[in-house]
């Protein structure tokens, strides 16, 4: 990896990319980590992604305080944070163009207009109204740039009496559900320690962008698309949603969620193991009677494995509180991957309760699928990057920048895309339009 | 006949070998959008025939509502793909097939006879995608895996619990690893069905629930490549490098409320305040001392304790409207059934009634997306346990007469 500390304005050049989506060119309004997870999928396989930034109001991931060095938490902000610090923003928008430009002026929603008109896909996941105000409707991009695509994401869809109701990741998992059936039962759920709907409605999102293109150039037609982040979520609820409609099961009450035990299929033991050291754990999932003997002969078939409380699927599942003691005394003390390696040798389905640094560092399967890669950034140095987990014969993804500083890209954008002089962008900058 | 241009999938087959909800649901996000799916299944049916929930607690082929949820708008054609002569006709559907979605991990494969680069040879245009636990390489490729444990060597599991950690961490509901993967299997496909378009020629997609997984964690991530943190599970919020305040609020009919209370920026505070005041249960928040940010943070135990008592004597609805028509991002936990009877979700027509002959019509969620330029297709129920088989082998041995 080439470690350059300072801008290496040459190196960062856009040029020409690879990729089955190389030559479409995206003027991208998204922000938040959804939105620019959304867009980051088009980027990587090739598109011109150009992300639209207000140097008055920062995205939050350029603010969040993701720095090498210092350990704070997310709402911990500084109060005027270098926006090019930022490690979310750099993980988030890597392989995109930057530009920024003062929407509140007519200069700089004219300039807008004209790179809309050298688009062909226009993405954004503000609060609803937001396009509105500056004139940008569907019928307008379409006037701007026919046959466009129009990715609209939001937390309850772009119609409906919550339409212009605010949310992020948690927020939506509340509302779809996901939260809820999240938990031990007979207490408050435990939910989701992370903004897993800002993930999922991000891959819908880029799924929808995705079949909007393959059909355009089916048909040549655009078309207008509308995420609600919620409607997603509800999507992916899963069987306990029929359970509803077509058993009429009430869930609210203190038998449901079940915890780490599931109530279809009668798998057991199925939980979450102490192992050694602090707060490491290691999962555990017996669905049949060859995975059972094959887990007691890996204890070394002790005497309490034989009782008949635990000789059959149904009966160890009836039993699961016994059965869960006897699994803990024997994985406590254990290292949990060696937990995960003999049982997996034996044809048990186990998994050691990995963090991050584990995914990173310990993990030969992600190493050996090459899942992480590093690029180098002007401000941060040397970085890690979450790369796309999906493997092709005859294609992949295009990694070619780090995350655009503030506005690095204006210059190429507006000279080399759009058409202004030097002396006109010289002008825009000195105004405040860009 | 239909317009093969109205669905982006109208003109595409798909031979679908999946035995899990992963490769189902990949199947389903194809079949949803116009795209014609056939669903292999062994003589005894696909392993999710044997998941309930069921149809009234019975149990049987036809009544698992996890196989209802994962293979609506399939056709199910019996062909045991293990013999040598289910193999040979599996392998002629796929000779006018464009995608073959497969879940077999590779010691399966081998076992079956099936070889996705032997199959990719003989025929060039075919997508294959192979949706699997770790994927079709290294040295975990043949380790068995399931919801939890995905969940677990993956990452998310890691997040997701209770402040007391004396609890493991708990598994969030709902068969979301496998979600995670089909998300990026219909991703992966798609990035090969527009390579196609362009080139002409299929390829091997080779997606892993594993790595899906591993970089479906947010923050978790990012906190360990820059400031190399591992953040900690807490009750139903952010995992954080560090301990934040509880965001779950109890409400006065017994329901949960997501909201994190703001102290830092004035103008949310401003809104809690004078939303508290509209209830005349503000009382010393509106002192002039709680303007200051410093003050606010000093005294944080006695504002968490006021937004207590607030929600505790009001109901989770009006809190939930009113805290959102005061611009501030809050939730009511909604329980499935819940769902339903929104009135959002109700206005957005999102339920669409699937009808089961003989059984009922049911509410089934639609799509997780909608367009201007077309639709999903009406959702049709899950096909029973071979229903297809005739006509699907049907048309094969049609076609192999014509050729003759």
């Amino acid at each position: 990896m080439n470690s350059i500390g300072a801008l290496n304005s040459e190196s960062r050049a856009p040029g020409k990319r690879r990729g089955p989506l190389a030559g479409i060119r995206v003027a991208d309004f998204c922000w938040m980590g959804v939105g620019s997870m959304a867009t980051r999928f088009l980027a990587d396989f090739g598109a011109e992604v150009i992300k639209i930034e207000n140097r008055l109001r920062l995205d939050t991931p350029r603010r969040l305080p993701i720095y090498k060095g210092v350990v704070r938490a997310y709402g911990h902000e500084d109060a005027n944070p270098d926006p090019n610090k930022g490690g979310l923003h750099n993980n988030y928008s890597r392989n995109k163009l930057g530009i920024t430009v003062n929407m509140k002026t007519a200069k700089g929603r004219e300039i807008i207009d004209r790179l809309i008109g050298a688009s062909s896909i226009v993405t954004e996941n503000f609060a609803p109204g937001v396009m509105e105000r500056w004139g940008l409707t569907y019928d307008k991009l379409q006037a701007l740039s026919p046959n466009v695509i129009f990715a609209r994401m939001s937390g309850f869809g772009h119609s409906g009496p919550y339409e212009e109701y605010r949310s992020y990741g948690p927020v939506v998992q509340a509302a779809c559900g996901m939260s809820f059936i999240s938990g031990l039962p007979g207490r408050e759920p435990s939910g989701w320690g992370l903004s897993y709907m800002d993930n999922q409605a991000a891959y819908t999102n880029s799924s929808a962008l995705l079949m909007a293109i393959y059909q355009r150039n089916r048909t040549g037609k655009g078309t207008e698309i509308d995420v609600s982040a919620v409607e997603a979520g509800i999507h992916m609820m899963g069987p306990v949603m029929l359970d509803v409609s077509v058993n009429g099961r009430v869930t609210r009450g203190d038998q449901y969620p079940t915890g780490n035990r599931l109530e279809h299929p009668h798998a057991a033991p199925h939980g979450v193991y102490p192992s050694k050291g602090e707060d490491r754990w290691v999962a555990i999932a017996v669905f049949d009677d060859a995975e059972w003997k094959a887990l007691a002969g890996a204890m070394g078939n002790p005497a309490w494995a034989a009782d008949t409380k635990f000789a059959t699927q149904d009966a160890r599942f009836a039993n699961q509180d016994a059965l869960d003691a006897h699994i803990s005394d024997w994985t406590r003390g254990q290292d949990c991957h060696d937990v995960m390696h003999a049982l997996q040798m034996l044809g048990v389905p186990a998994g050691a309760v990995q963090n991050a640094q584990d995914l990173n560092e310990v993990d030969p399967q992600i190493a050996h699928r090459g899942l992480f890669f590093e690029m180098d950034h002007p401000v941060i140095g040397e970085a890690r990057f979450e790369g796309e987990a999906m493997k092709f014969s005859r294609t992949g993804p295009d990694n070619w920048r780090s995350a655009p500083l503030l506005g690095e890209d204006n210059r190429y954008v507006y000279r080399d895309i759009l058409g202004y002089t030097d002396a006109e962008i010289d002008t825009l900058e000195a105004e405040g339009v860009i | 006949m239909s317009n093969p241009f109205e669905r982006p999938y109208a003109d595409l087959k798909v031979i679908e070998l999946a035995g899990d909800p992963a490769g189902e649901m990949t199947g389903y996000l194809l079949s949803q959008m116009g795209a014609e799916v056939i669903k292999v299944e062994p003589p005894e049916g696909s392993p999710t025939r044997a998941i309930g929930p069921w149809l009234h607690g019975e149990t049987g082929p036809d009544s698992s509502l996890t196989y209802w949820y994962y293979n609506s708008n399939k056709r199910s054609a019996v062909l045991d793909y293990r013999s040598a002569a289910g193999l040979k006709t599996l392998e002629a559907l796929l000779a006018d097939a464009d995608i073959f979605i497969c879940t077999l991990q590779p010691k399966a494969l081998k076992a079956a006879g099936i070889d996705h680069a032997a199959l990719s040879a003989r025929f060039p245009d075919l997508i294959i995608v192979s949706v699997t636990a770790f994927g079709l390489t290294g040295p975990w490729a043949d380790y068995k895996s399931s919801e939890l444990v995905a969940l677990a060597a993956g990452g998310p599991l890691h997040m997701c619990g209770y402040d007391d950690h004396a609890i493991p961490p708990i598994l969030p509901g709902g068969n979301q690893a496998s979600h995670i993967a089909a998300s990026f299997a219909h991703k992966a496909l798609l990035v090969a069905l527009i390579d196609r378009q362009m080139t002409g020629k299929g390829q091997l997609v080779d997606v892993a629930m594993h790595e899906a997984c591993a970089v479906t964690v947010e923050l978790a991530n990012p906190y360990w490549f820059y400031p190399k943190a591992i953040v900690q599970r807490q009750t139903c919020r952010h995992a954080q490098p560090v301990r934040t305040q509880p965001a779950l609020f109890e409400s006065a009919d017994g329901k949960y409320l997501y909201f994190v209370l703001v102290v830092a920026e004035a103008k949310p505070w401003a809104n809690l305040v004078a939303w508290m005041e509209s209830h005349g249960m503000a009382a010393d928040l509106t002192d002039e001392a709680f303007k200051d940010f410093a003050y606010r943070q000093a005294n944080y135990a006695h504002v968490q304790e006021m937004v207590e008592c607030f929600f505790l004597v009001n109901d989770a609805e009006t809190m939930f409207h009113e805290g959102q028509a005061r611009e501030l991002p809050i939730a009511i936990i909604n329980a499935p059934e819940e769902l339903f009877t929104d009135r959002h979700n109700i206005e957005r027509k999102f339920f669409v009634d699937v009808a089961h002959e003989g059984v009922g019509t049911f509410p089934y969620p639609g799509a997780p997306y909608s367009f201007s330029a077309f639709s999903p297709v009406a959702r049709r129920r899950a096909p029973k346990l071979g229903e297809h088989t005739d006509e699907v082998l049907g048309a094969l041995a049609a076609q192999a007469v014509a050729a003759k």
